[in-house]
């Protein structure tokens, strides 16, 4: 419904538009005003005008009561209007018109919002300036008293400094004359004492008239004490020491934990696997079962010099558990008595690999497998790799006098063969 | 540092630093003045001993000495006031003593360990003590040698392992004990742990213990008086007082320990006005400032019967971190209390003053 009752009078600056709203509640969100274009709309009414010439829309007014709304609209150029609106305005001309007053309407919109963030923005800026400024301030503060203490201590240390050269330089005046008397005194009583100690060259070198760089200074005791009878040098002994043995030959640098650990895992492994093909050994009794008692079996019958029954013993502790060096060695030798020597290398060999990592706790162990092994080369007449074996043994145990003595004739007996052939 | 309620604290000012262009192992006060020495290794594998003094707030480079072999520690311990002459241990074993004077030719030499000798002291020199001066220097190969400058080539006590041992690195020594003509005690500190001390007037092993980390410097808290307390540093941060008063007939002395910071303690320096205060410094660089409280009793009887001494507390003063580097040597000045000279291995050396000493 338009609203087409308006009155409106005018002045050279400014016109003045009162609306009536029949019984309609206005708000500012109803009003839309733009340099050109000027609208009212309160659903179901509806006023609009373009305007005859361009406003000033940012000052103008619009005061909403009484039922009406009066508006006051400065112009931008001072001139008379022949009429309100353009009254011979086409469609087109109208809808463009109406388009950009919107336009611009958003525009100043936008324009305001960026206005405010910015503001909002400088005064940030501004918050955090101060408490900066303040935070300099407290740290200024305190470097100040710093400075302060500085400069004290500072001053006192030149102080002393000068004490010190002025003391020097008195000193080692007065020192002057002392030192010579002191020399008269010195050479006399050389002179009388026969047995005596060599004087230390304190006494009879170097007095210097004046403190070149200040070297020349003095002792605040007085000479006697020092330069005469010091006692001999200390006749020369020897204190032998022990060092505490560490597990752990040095912390963490050599430390070989890690071994060790893999190591005391694969002996717990190997105690717990125990092979699950039991379906002959159901005849077996009880402690027959344990690899271990047919461990010991086997040792005992290896004392006793059955060798054969030890064999038996120890192929059936594989058997059970495959995972025990210990059996392997053991069997291994039994062979090396029995004379079956590739046997006792590969038992041998099989034991080696079970022990590794190479770590203190299988040290034995390991020696008795190369020795064993080294053995059953050698009685193959295989005396090169026979004499590796030894060494390696050797390495891991140098102290042990009948390997050394096996090595020996090792080598003896390949020069031997080398320069029979 | 701390701010207002620590301020009544002792505080470590910065006086100066110089930055330097090689290694820097050791910084000595040079007695009786306001120079001081650092000694060193520079980037050409040569020793080089530098001499500056204090003007103002900067240190001025009187002197430098090149030497063929890089230097390792030094001591002025067991020369007169008159000469200071400053004896050096090098990478080679080498113990030299020199007059800074006339440096080409050294007053006393000897090539006295097959590897590095990693630490150095002297006794009965610069007024201080009873006895002929001596030297002791601990060395990589084990031993730890006794020198006099009066006797050539061969060493008056020498602390070497068994025959056959397997042999584990020095890498402290200590004087201490000398407080007149005929006792002395000699102190080293191992790479495994191991404390042992020497007993020079009897040449026996007196006491010994391990204190399960390497011990990279021990220090009486003096020399020239009966043993009162020994300081141990080692690495992980911990360090050992012991009371060295009362000797237990096995229990060897008493002890507090302290874990200080997360990395080794390098050094330790009792204060030469005040032998219950030491700082130590740390691979961290930092430094720590210690007072050591002596307890209401220092010894007490156990249970047989037989004296037992009573270790104290030690209390943190101050701790102020310098460097990014381990600080690997200290000195205070005997002369100017408070005021110390430390070296770090980002290679620089720094002159501090801590105040407030008086009011402890």
């Amino acid at each position: 419904l338009w609203l087409r009752e308006h009155r409106w009078h005018q002045t050279p600056t400014a016109v003045f538009l009162s609306l009536p709203l029949r019984g309609a509640r206005a708000t500012p969100a109803n009003i839309f005003c733009s340099e050109r274009y000027l609208k009212v709309s309160i659903p179901p009414f509806l006023f609009e005008a373009i305007l005859y010439a361009p406003i000033d829309d940012t000052n103008s007014t619009a005061k909403i009561g009484n039922g009406n709304i009066f508006f006051t609209l400065y112009k931008k150029e001072p001139a008379m209007w022949d009429s309100l609106t353009l009254e011979n305005a086409d469609k087109e001309k109208l809808q463009y018109l109406r388009e950009n007053a919107v336009l611009k309407a958003q525009q100043k919109a936008k324009e305001e919002t960026e206005a405010k963030k910015a503001t909002k923005e400088e005064h940030k800026k501004y918050a955090l300036e101060a408490t900066m400024k303040l935070e300099e301030a407290e740290r200024k503060r305190i470097e100040d008293l710093k400075e302060k203490e500085r400069q004290k201590v500072t001053e006192e240390l030149e102080l002393w400094k000068n004490q010190q050269k002025d003391a020097d330089k008195y000193k080692s005046i007065q020192k002057e004359g002392e030192l010579h008397q002191e020399i008269g005194q010195l050479n006399e009583r050389k002179s009388e004492k026969m047995t005596k100690t060599r004087i230390p060259n304190e006494g009879t070198s170097k007095t210097r008239p004046k403190p070149t760089k200040g070297h020349g200074s003095s002792s605040i005791f007085s000479p006697n004490a020092k330069e005469e009878q010091l006692p001999a040098p200390r006749s020369a002994a020897t204190i032998k020491v022990n060092f505490t043995p560490r597990v752990f030959p040095t912390a963490l640098r050599e430390s070989r934990v890690a071994e060790e650990e893999e190591w005391v895992h694969k002996q717990a492994e190997a105690r717990r696997t125990i092979s699950a093909d039991l379906s002959e050994l159901e005849d077996l009794k009880e402690e027959e079962k344990n690899p271990d008692w047919l461990k010991d079996k086997g040792n005992k019958m290896f004392a006793m010099g059955n060798y054969l029954a030890a064999v038996n013993a120890y192929n059936l502790a594989v058997r059970l558990n495959n995972k025990l060096p210990l059996l392997y060695l053991n069997r291994a030798a039994c062979h090396l008595k029995l004379r079956n020597l590739h046997k006792a290398i590969e038992d041998s060999s099989k034991a080696l690999e079970l022990l590794t990592p190479p770590v203190p706790d299988n040290k034995d162990a390991r020696v008795k497998g190369y020795v064993r092994r080294g053995t059953a080369f050698c009685q193959l007449e295989l005396y090169t790799e026979g004499l590796q074996d030894y060494e390696a043994a050797l390495k891991i145990d140098p102290k042990n006098k009948n390997i050394e003595k096996d090595a020996e004739k090792i080598r003896h007996l390949i020069q031997g063969t080398m320069q029979g052939s | 540092m701390s701010a207002a309620p620590g301020l009544e604290r002792p505080q470590v000012v910065s006086h100066a630093h110089q930055a330097l262009n090689y290694t820097v192992f050791d910084c000595k006060w040079v007695p009786r003045s306001a120079r001081l020495l650092c000694l060193g290794s520079a980037a050409r594998g040569t020793g080089l001993i530098q001499l500056y003094e204090l003007r103002g707030a900067r240190l001025e480079l009187l002197r430098e000495i090149e030497k063929p072999k890089p230097i390792k520690c030094g001591t002025f311990g067991a020369t007169s006031l008159q000469q200071r002459y400053l004896a050096t241990g090098d990478f080679d074993g080498n113990l030299n003593i020199w007059n800074l004077e006339a440096p080409e030719i050294p007053v006393y030499s000897v090539k006295g360990h097959k590897e590095i000798i990693n630490s150095i002291d002297g006794v009965g020199g610069l007024g201080i003590g009873e006895g002929a001066p001596e030297i002791v220097t601990g060395s990589r190969d084990g031993t730890v040698k006794v020198w006099d400058p009066r006797q050539k080539d061969t060493p008056v006590a020498n602390m070497e392992p068994v025959q056959g041992e397997s042999k584990r690195d020095c890498w402290t020594v200590a004087f201490g004990n000398a407080y007149n003509q005929e006792e002395r005690v000699v102190c080293g500190g191992y790479d495994n742990g191991d404390i042992k001390l020497f007993d020079l007037k009897t040449m026996s092993l007196r006491w010994e213990t391990n204190i399960k980390n390497g011990v990279c410097s021990v220090e009486f808290d003096r020399k020239d008086i009966n043993m009162n307390k020994l300081v141990a540093t080692s690495l992980e941060g911990k360090f050992h007082v012991f009371d060295m008063r009362t000797q237990h007939p096995t229990k060897g002395f008493a002890s507090v320990s302290e874990k200080a910071q997360k990395s080794t303690i390098w050094q330790v320096r009792h204060l030469p006005q005040n032998r219950d205060i030491f700082m130590t410094s740390g691979g961290s660089g930092s430094l720590h400032l210690w007072k050591y409280e002596y307890p209401a009793q220092r010894s007490r009887k156990d249970s047989e019967g037989a004296e037992m001494g009573v270790a104290g507390s030690v209390s943190l003063l101050q701790n102020v971190t310098l460097s990014t580097q381990p600080i690997s040597s200290l000195d205070w000045s005997p002369d100017k209390k408070g005021l110390c000279v430390c070296g770090a291995f980002d290679q620089t050396v720094r002159v501090l003053i801590v105040t407030k000493l008086n009011k402890i």
